[in-house]
């Protein structure tokens, strides 16, 4: 083995080791529980191509699809049309998740509907891979890294997929969208949100999908109603001018009342620079974007609401403290992915019991308005052809409206398809938990018309985990600590930002 | 009838007395050998190549010492991060040790319930850093935490402690409204409540170290002095301490090494902000945050000389001070 190779699978072993990463847990094995109509049975044409790469199907998993002849991955529709699945010869799929608690359990049921119906001999097997995206993230990278067995899918966000693509591994998913066989259909892109499927376009790679989204949220003002009518008004904000108002109206120092809580995201950041009309990157990823006058604005606002003592920092030890300071009536405003819904209600049903809602992100200027639309997807990585299509298929399969419907219902996610919206509106005012809080009930429903249409990704680039932290920590010394001045920070950021673009830019187009 | 061979023919060569302790010794060896080659050394040359590349998540290119070279530029973080690991060390050591040596003097007294009193100061060390730290951050929370809240009854102004990236002299001489230059800003808050920490959990430990430092000095030599007049102070300086020497000696060098290394209370109390940035704390980020391996690697290199050199003056200082 030469040194090239044999370094890497050491230097990931040892940082393997070193991270002390936790073991895997088990795969859980989700059996079929009946057998559906057996299919046509299909001519598999013999592999000319290499052998398929290790993946990392436990050793009991079932034996493997023979490879087809096509390129690995498909590079067409065509490609994606002539690969054959059958249950003569059964395919396994193993993801790499993060689910847990009740959204876990509504993943297993909806995975075990699958390899129940599914006619092409699919098996789902889930795997949590780690407790946050970025435990997940670095498992991935450890083990490519070591050249160890990958999963067939994995849970990533945008620009984590990105940079599996540059290691060549994430695989291009349009010819599968686009597969007259497997694809979506015309009606199912009209159904689709637009934004969400546009979202996992990847900038830096020019063409191509490096995802499918099964989950989104987006970065929503979280109202205390009680606070806000102690401080003289009837209803949220609608822009960022009242919203400051507001949020300096309704402090009180005295008794540890705040309008605002900055709590160390980037995202929020964001999200304050799209409500100004700017953006983070540039549309075609060659420059961050976030020094413009509208990064300026979004800057300038916290500071002053930070100068005038309307807003407190959190620590980065309090976990979850907006949420408990919100539900214990300390807070005005929170903003937050709208997927917190069902834990905030819990959280405000245990503490002061205040009546809130939720709202779309306040604008600058409402006529334009664009929020931020967050949430990962689920990339394939590139194994054989067969599974990279049952991944596919799952994925496609995990998408269908009742589908989204119950994971929206359980996780609190947006579901992906525009006829799942009524039943997940239906469903969150029938629950009990919002009975009380019929304002927060309506704020959601609200949101799928006034904010989920305007929905803008950050910076689905590799790389963008460094600059989210370069973007944190420009905010807590300009706005939160009062040091400098926003356009000179900006503008040192977006250089340090712009050379970590430069120092990730793929090689591997 | 079968012939007797003579035993002398049939006899094996036998090994020297001395090969075969050798050979014993060597296999007795082995296994610790084996796995410190596997396990540190292996690693350790690894570590080194990866310094010597552009390696982000898999390799990428020979760089030679240019992630050296970035790491000692002059506008490099390291110098930062540096400046706060030396500046955690030289205040958190001598302030364990001291105190460590104070309470240890007391728990030597026969005291009523002092087994008692050494167990609950040695409970800190064996309790999981993470668990505590995070007990800790809660208690010196800005709004929600025990020390404010105990500071505001009292009629004091509540501090932002992991929070505030202030100098402590600055802080005190904003309260007494006495401006002070900025080269007398000293450690931040965030950085004085990470030292409170750190003596909380390591204090145990020290004084338990130096009682067994002071078990061994002779109860004689008290003795002699007290019948030649000495009085208490007598005895600590011209005794206690000199024979504590070998214990101090030992607890101060494995003590800034501790520090130097420190990693996962700071990183749970203040993931390295407001001037707690260390050079552990700023080699994790590099590695796990920028995904900057061959960086990460350089930097955690120089750490290691930097350990490396202070460990070396204070083996040759503490030949020249320490009395065995």
């Amino acid at each position: 083995m030469s040194l090239k190779k044999f370094l890497p699978i050491a230097a990931a072993a040892s940082m393997l080791l070193a991270a002390c990463q936790p073991a895997a847990a088990p795969a859980t094995a989700v059996p079929a529980t009946a057998k559906p109509a057996a299919p046509a049975a299909t001519a598999v044409p013999a592999a000319t191509t290499a052998a398929p790469a290790a993946t990392a199907v436990p050793a009991t998993a079932v034996p493997a699809t023979k490879p087809a002849a096509g390129p690995n991955p498909p590079k067409t529709v065509a490609d994606v049309d002539a690969i054959k699945l059958s249950k003569d010869n059964p395919t396994t799929v193993l993801f790499w998740h993060r689910y847990t608690g009740a959204t876990y359990s509504s993943v297993i049921e909806i995975v075990n509907d699958f390899n129940t119906k599914n006619p092409y001999g699919i098996t789902v097997k889930l795997e949590n891979a780690g407790a946050s995206y970025d435990d997940v993230f670095n498992k991935v990278n450890g083990a490519i890294a070591a050249n160890a067995a990958l999963p067939d899918l994995v849970i990533a966000y945008q620009n984590q997929a990105a940079t599996y693509r540059d290691l060549g591994k994430a695989i291009d998913l349009k010819p599968f969208l686009d597969s007259k066989t497997y694809g979506l259909t015309a009606d199912d892109l009209k159904d689709y949100y637009q934004s969400f499927l546009d979202s996992d376009k990847a900038p830096q790679f020019p063409g191509e999908v490096l995802g499918f989204p099964t989950q989104r949220s987006m970065d929503s003002l979280y109202v205390n109603l009680d606070m806000l009518k102690a401080a003289g008004y009837s209803a949220p904000p609608k822009t960022l001018k009242e919203f400051e108002e507001m949020a300096c109206k309704a402090t009180d120092k005295a008794k540890e009342q705040y309008g605002f809580i900055w709590r160390g995201d980037a995202s929020n950041f964001a999200s304050f620079v799209f409500a100004n009309g700017g953006q983070i990157l540039k549309s075609d990823a060659s420059a961050y974007d976030f020094n413009s006058a509208a990064g300026v604005e979004a800057l300038s606002m916290l500071q002053r609401l930070f100068k005038n003592g309307c807003a407190v920092e959190l620590p980065s030890s309090e976990r979850n403290g907006d949420q408990t300071r919100f539900a214990n009536g300390k807070l005005l405003f929170v903003t937050s992915s709208q997927a917190g819904l069902p834990f905030y209600a819990d959280a405000v049903a245990k503490g002061a019991k205040v009546k809130w809602t939720i709202t779309r992100f306040p604008q600058a200027d409402n006529a334009k308005p664009a929020t931020n639309l967050f949430g990962a997807s689920w990339s394939v990585l590139k194994t054989t052809p067969e599974k990279e299509l049952a991944a596919w298929l799952f994925m496609k399969f995990f998408g269908e409206k009742d589908n989204t419907t119950k994971f929206s219902n359980i996780s609190g996610y947006f579901p992906v398809r525009q006829s799942a919206a009524a039943g997940v509106v239906a469903a969150t005012k029938a629950d009990k938990r919002f009975t009380d809080y019929p304002e927060a009930a309506a704020g959601f429903q609200s949101l799928f018309t006034d904010a989920m249409p305007y929905g803008k990704i950050e910076a689905p680039i590799a790389g963008y985990d460094p600059v989210r932290a370069l973007i944190n920590d420009m905010v807590v010394a300009v706005a939160v600590k009062g040091q400098g001045d926003p356009k000179a920070a900006l503008d040192a950021a977006v250089t340090k930002a712009n050379q970590i673009l430069k120092e990730n830019a793929p090689k591997n187009k | 009838m079968a012939s007797i061979i003579p035993a002398a023919t049939t006899k094996r060569p036998t090994l020297s007395k001395k090969t075969r302790e050798a050979l014993l010794a060597y296999g007795m060896l082995s296994p610790a050998l084996l796995a410190l080659i596997f396990f540190t050394l292996i690693p350790v040359l690894i570590g080194f190549m990866i310094s010597l590349a552009s390696f982000r998540v898999i390799f990428r290119e020979w760089v030679g010492f240019d992630n050296y070279a970035n790491a000692l530029a002059p506008d490099s973080d390291m110098w930062s991060s540096l400046g706060a690991t030396i500046t955690y060390s030289f205040i958190s050591v001598p302030v364990q040790l001291g105190l460590a040596l104070l309470l240890a003097m007391v728990l030597y007294q026969k005291l009523r319930g002092r087994a008692i009193f050494r167990v609950v100061m040695f409970l800190p060390y064996i309790t999981s850093t993470v668990a505590s730290a995070a007990v800790w951050a809660r208690l010196f929370s800005p709004d929600a935490g025990l020390i404010n809240a105990i500071i505001k009854s009292l009629g004091g102004t509540p501090l932002k402690w992991l929070l505030e990236d202030k100098g402590i002299f600055t802080l005190i001489g904003q309260a007494a409204g006495i401006p002070l230059p900025s080269w007398l800003t000293g450690p931040s808050l965030a950085m004085v409540a990470v030292i409170i920490y750190t003596t909380w959990v390591f204090v145990g430990y020290d004084t338990t170290i130096f009682l067994g430092g002071l078990g061994n000095i002779p109860n004689e030599m008290y003795e002699a002095a007290k019948i030649d007049g000495a009085g208490n102070w007598q005895l600590f300086k011209n005794i206690t301490w000199p024979l504590l020497s070998p214990t101090t000696f030992f607890l101060s060098l494995v003590t800034i090494i501790g520090t130097f290394k420190a990693f996962n209370h700071i990183w749970v109390m203040t993931q390295g902000r407001n001037g707690t940035n260390t050079a552990a704390i700023l080699t994790y980020r590099q590695m796990y945050e920028f995904q900057r391996a061959g960086y990460a690697s350089a930097l955690a290199f120089l750490l290691f000389t930097v350990i490396l050199g202070i460990t070396i003056f204070q083996q040759w200082y503490g030949s020249r001070r320490v009395n065995y």
